[in-house]
């Protein structure tokens, strides 16, 4: 094994306006066996970086000078095809968001095995299946995963697969670009773990790259901080984090929510302190069933009880993994579904028996921002099209200069500027700024109850707790309830009142975020938070083993005990 | 195994939907075909018309069509169901079957070819514009493609009667066989039978290719996109392996749907080259048997038309879970 010596990296893109330095001569080393963290924003270069060592900086761009030597080859001098030929072999890439990553045609088994036919492994048939097997037990799955579709894996489980794929040829030099955002923090964890066994069983080099603080200081051994194409800071996790000498590195660690330093609630009442709830769930369940024949159906959530006041606004995090019923409950409280069992009601009337206009004005006046800012916005519409539709379809402004007037107000109302925003298509804002748009733009229909799904779990972590402020913010000056659905416990600490733990289905445990968080009882809440990569490398980022067996004990007898409601708070009640 | 049963039966639903339609619309005219094909004949022989209302209810009694429409409906859907479509108005007394049965078996070939040879050309080059964006030859053939599709395919079979055919003298200007020529399975006869093919193939695939070469074209950009392109390509793999078994793979799928379906079309989109060339396909008898409003064999050759768009979505249906493995799972959600 050798190690990587990169020296004077230099990335430029040729744009219309000129050439643009992405990155701007970076030095660093990569020892084998070593995990060196790439952190920045996105435009930090550390992506660029990556590219160029996986010789995949296509046109505007071009390696613009450096070297970057592994095993004594110049990565940087090779020809498109003999780069080629060394990827995988030398140097291999995990992708960011394993997701989408797979062909979605092929078999996994298949998709481990082309690449050793394309490098020419020269096994034969019986030899690469029994290989595919070895390397999918390797990274934790069974080998029958091998005759599988990628859609039938969950995501944690196609990440792994990507993870097979880069070492199944042993390569001296491994890339991670992200490889866990798209992922829960339970499944973050253990994925990360085998990453690290993998690696230590290979022995080659590692570059992570991220933009996740609290993941750098549990899993990397050195730290490169990245910012506008330049190296800010460099140097061993604990000092970074302990030391850090750039103001830059202080802010992005400060940008991670730490348990800390939480700002304290305001719990007060608003308007009409008397006026009715402002949605209730009675006994609401959902079950989904496939097809026409299936009677017993997939409980996606099973009946629960709340009410939220409106004379109080109050945000309400619903926390758990993907497939908990977090998103489903999402739906139903939007009328976007139908309850199978129970009732809805806004403002005390079912929602599934509103007549169209009141069902319109429902939809006005209980708004929504979900997980992808990419896909909320139709990309043929500059953004004052996309901000416009709602105002005019809900009749809010009837001529141009209002309608124009509102805009600007939604974009200030954001921390947005308005003139560089409204006449911009989507595309050419950044994720942060497209978010905070949809933010914007919910609060510009003057709703009363915001349904937030992942909100900020596609953006940079310095965005995340903007975004969060603007949410705290409507709040507090504008009366407006929130209902923050997240499978991020460290921000739902940040920013709620109260905390709603759902594990398949069910409400497990209720009560003032605090309460919850800091001092977690039930043994799923207690997974959910010992696996938040806090950023402090000192601090154990293992798994919670006698919680992980407990849960197992209590999925075992059926998991159908009450709910733990540690606190109440005026304006909720919970009755599980 | 329940769901070929299904969509077997909804299959049949949609026949039988759209064999009563079909029923009913042509005896929503005004027009008697018995009464003007008697009066024709009569014209033609130059006869009184003296008896004409007689013969008529006669004729009208053989025919059935002096029963109520409810009776007609009735032995309709009997007849459809055993595939007795009739005897033809026109053609007294051949059966309808026979004449379209006839027919068939030219339209499908030509155009069925014809649309496979556009669809595997036109796809390719389409898939090859993505992939080899630099290449000079495919910079200068697409456009000229995407030009011939603008151009309505009879019009670029009139052209091409009008250059190939009677200013060459190429290829022969119509007719699906030369005159005199015995039919059959001999190398003769299929030869003949091609010779006469090209000219009205070529005006489809020439017309088509464009449009292949498009959709496919716009498919790949999109595929070119996915994580999953980019991740091949950190993988190292080989060209040819990308380019086939990752972009071209998952990019075909809108493409063979779209192929099902027009193979669904071919006896509609027979009508107008068929007509342009005087090609004896069921596209010429339809045209024929809407001038003489020939009840029966409209009905024999819309049945036809409704029995290829029924089957060939049938297939599709059953034939899109091979294609993309993303629907096996019977339509159940995943995350």
């Amino acid at each position: 094994m050798a190690g990587l010596e990169v020296r004077g990296l230099k990335v430029v893109f040729e744009t219309d306006d000129g050439i643009v330095e992405a990155v701007r001569g970076i030095d660093f080393d990569v020892q084998p066996g070593e995990r060196l963290g790439f952190v920045g924003e996105s435009g930090s270069g550390k992506t660029t970086t990556a590219l160029a060592l996986m010789g995949m900086i296509d046109a505007p761009g071009r390696v613009a000078g450096g070297t970057a030597l592994l095993g004594g080859v110049d990565l940087l001098r090779l020809s498109p095809a003999e780069h080629a030929a060394r990827r995988l072999v030398d140097v291999a890439y995990i992708p960011q968001g394993a997701m989408n990553s797979l062909n979605p045609v092929m078999r996994v088994g298949a998709q481990i095995a082309d690449g050793m036919i394309d490098h020419g492994t020269g096994l034969g048939r019986a030899a690469r299946k029994a290989r595919v097997g070895e390397l999918l037990r390797q990274v934790g799955l069974e080998p029958s995963v091998a005759e599988r579709f990628p859609h039938e894996l969950s995501g944690g489980m196609k990440q792994r697969v990507a993870i097979a794929i880069s070492i199944a040829l042993r390569p001296q030099l491994l890339i991670a670009d992200e490889p866990t955002s798209a992922l829960d923090v339970i499944t973050q964890r253990r994925v990360m773990q085998t990453l690290r066994e993998v690696q230590d069983a290979i022995g080659a080099g590692l570059i992570l790259i991220g933009h996740d603080m609290g993941l750098m200081a549990q899993f990397a051994d050195r730290i490169m901080v990245l910012r506008h194409g330049r190296l800010v800071e460099e140097g061993q996790v604990r000092q970074i984090f302990r030391e850090p000498k750039d103001a830059y590195t202080k802010e992005l660690i400060d940008s991670v929510p730490a348990l800390e330093q939480r700002r304290a609630s305001v719990i007060a009442a608003f308007g009409d302190a008397n006026a009715a709830p402002i949605i209730e769930l009675d006994r609401a369940a959902k079950t989904y069933r496939r097809g026409l024949f299936d009677r017993t159906g997939v409980p996606a959530l099973q009946p629960l009880s709340f009410s939220m006041a409106g004379g109080t606004p109050l945000v309400v995090s619903i926390v758990g993994q993907s497939g908990s019923g977090k998103s489903t409950l999402g739906s139903l409280l939007l009328g976007f579904l139908a309850p199978s069992e129970g009732r809805v009601l806004f403002e005390g009337r079912d929602l599934q028996t509103l007549s169209g206009a009141e069902r319109r004005e429902s939809h006005r006046r209980v708004q929504a921002v979900f997980q992808d800012p990419y896909a909320a916005y139709n990309p043929f519409y500059k953004v004052d099209h996309n901000l416009a539709e709602p105002l005019r379809n809900f009749g809010l402004a009837r001529d141009r200069a209002s309608v124009l007037l509102k805009m600007r107000e939604a974009c200030e109302l954001v921390g947005l500027d308005p003139d560089q925003t409204i006449h911009r298509f989507a595309h050419q804002l950044s994720g942060g700024q497209r978010q905070r748009l949809m933010v914007g733009r919910a609060m510009m229909l003057g709703p009363r109850l915001l349904v937030a799904d992942e909100p900020v779990s596609m953006v940079d972590a310095s965005l995340r707790s903007s975004i969060l402020g603007n949410l705290r913010r409507m709040k507090d000056e504008q009366g407006i309830s929130i209902i923050y659905i997240t499978h991020d416990l460290a921000t739902a600490y940040e920013v709620s009142d109260y905390v709603l733990v759902l594990y398949r289905g069910r409400v497990v445990e209720a009560g003032d975020a605090e309460t919850v968080i800091k001092d977690p009882l039930h043994p799923y809440t207690r997974l959910l938070v010992g696996s938040i990569p806090w950023p402090d490398p000192d601090r154990h980022w293992g798994g919670d083993e006698q919680a992980e067996a407990e849960l197992a004990e209590r999925d075992r007898q059926g998991g159908r005990e009450p709910c733990l409601v540690r606190s109440t708070i005026p304006g909720f009640s919970l009755a599980a | 195994m329940i769901r070929v049963t299904k969509r077997l039966g909804l299959m049949v639903l949609v026949i039988w939907l759209a064999a009563s339609i079909n029923f009913l619309l042509p005896r929503l005219t005004d027009r008697d075909p018995i009464e003007e094909r008697l009066a024709q004949a009569l014209g033609d022989s130059g006869g009184s018309a003296v008896g004409i209302e007689e013969m008529v209810e006669q004729y009208k009694a053989k025919f059935g069509t002096d029963r109520p429409l409810w009776r007609q409906y009735l032995s309709m859907l009997g007849d459809t169901a055993r595939f007795d479509l009739g005897v033809s108005i026109n053609y007294f007394p051949d059966r309808v079957s026979q004449h379209v049965l006839t027919a068939l078996p030219w339209s499908i070939v030509l155009l069925g070819v014809a649309t496979l040879i556009s669809f595997v050309i036109g796809t390719f080059l389409g898939a090859l514009t993505i992939w080899r964006r630099s290449s000079a030859w495919l910079a200068r053939i697409v456009p000229l493609f995407m030009v011939l599709a603008a151009i309505p395919f009879y019009l670029v079979g009139l052209i091409l009667v009008y250059v190939f055919a009677l200013v060459l003298g190429w290829f022969p200007p119509a007719r699906g066989y030369s005159v005199g020529l015995n039919l059959g399975w001999n190398p003769t006869a299929i030869a003949d039978v091609a010779y006469h093919a090209v000219l009205p193939a070529l005006s489809i695939v020439l017309a088509a290719i464009g449009i292949w070469a498009l959709s496919m074209r716009g498919m790949m950009v999109t595929v070119q996109g996915e994580d999953y392109m980019n991740f091949a390509r950190a993988k190292g793999l080989s060209d040819r392996r990308r380019f086939w078994r990752y972009a071209v793979r998952n990019a075909m799928t809108p493409q063979i749907t779209t192929l099902v379906l027009s193979f669904g079309n071919i006896v509609a989109g027979a009508i107008l080259v068929e007509r342009v060339f005087v090609y004896p396909g069921i596209g010429t008898l339809l045209y024929n048997s809407v001038l003489l409003v020939d009840y029966f064999l409209i009905f024999g050759c819309v049945f036809v038309l409704i029995l290829t768009v029924a089957v060939s979505l049938m297939l599709l249906d059953l034939l899109y879970p091979l294609l993309d493995p993303r629907i096996r799972a019977g339509g159940e959600a995943h995350g």
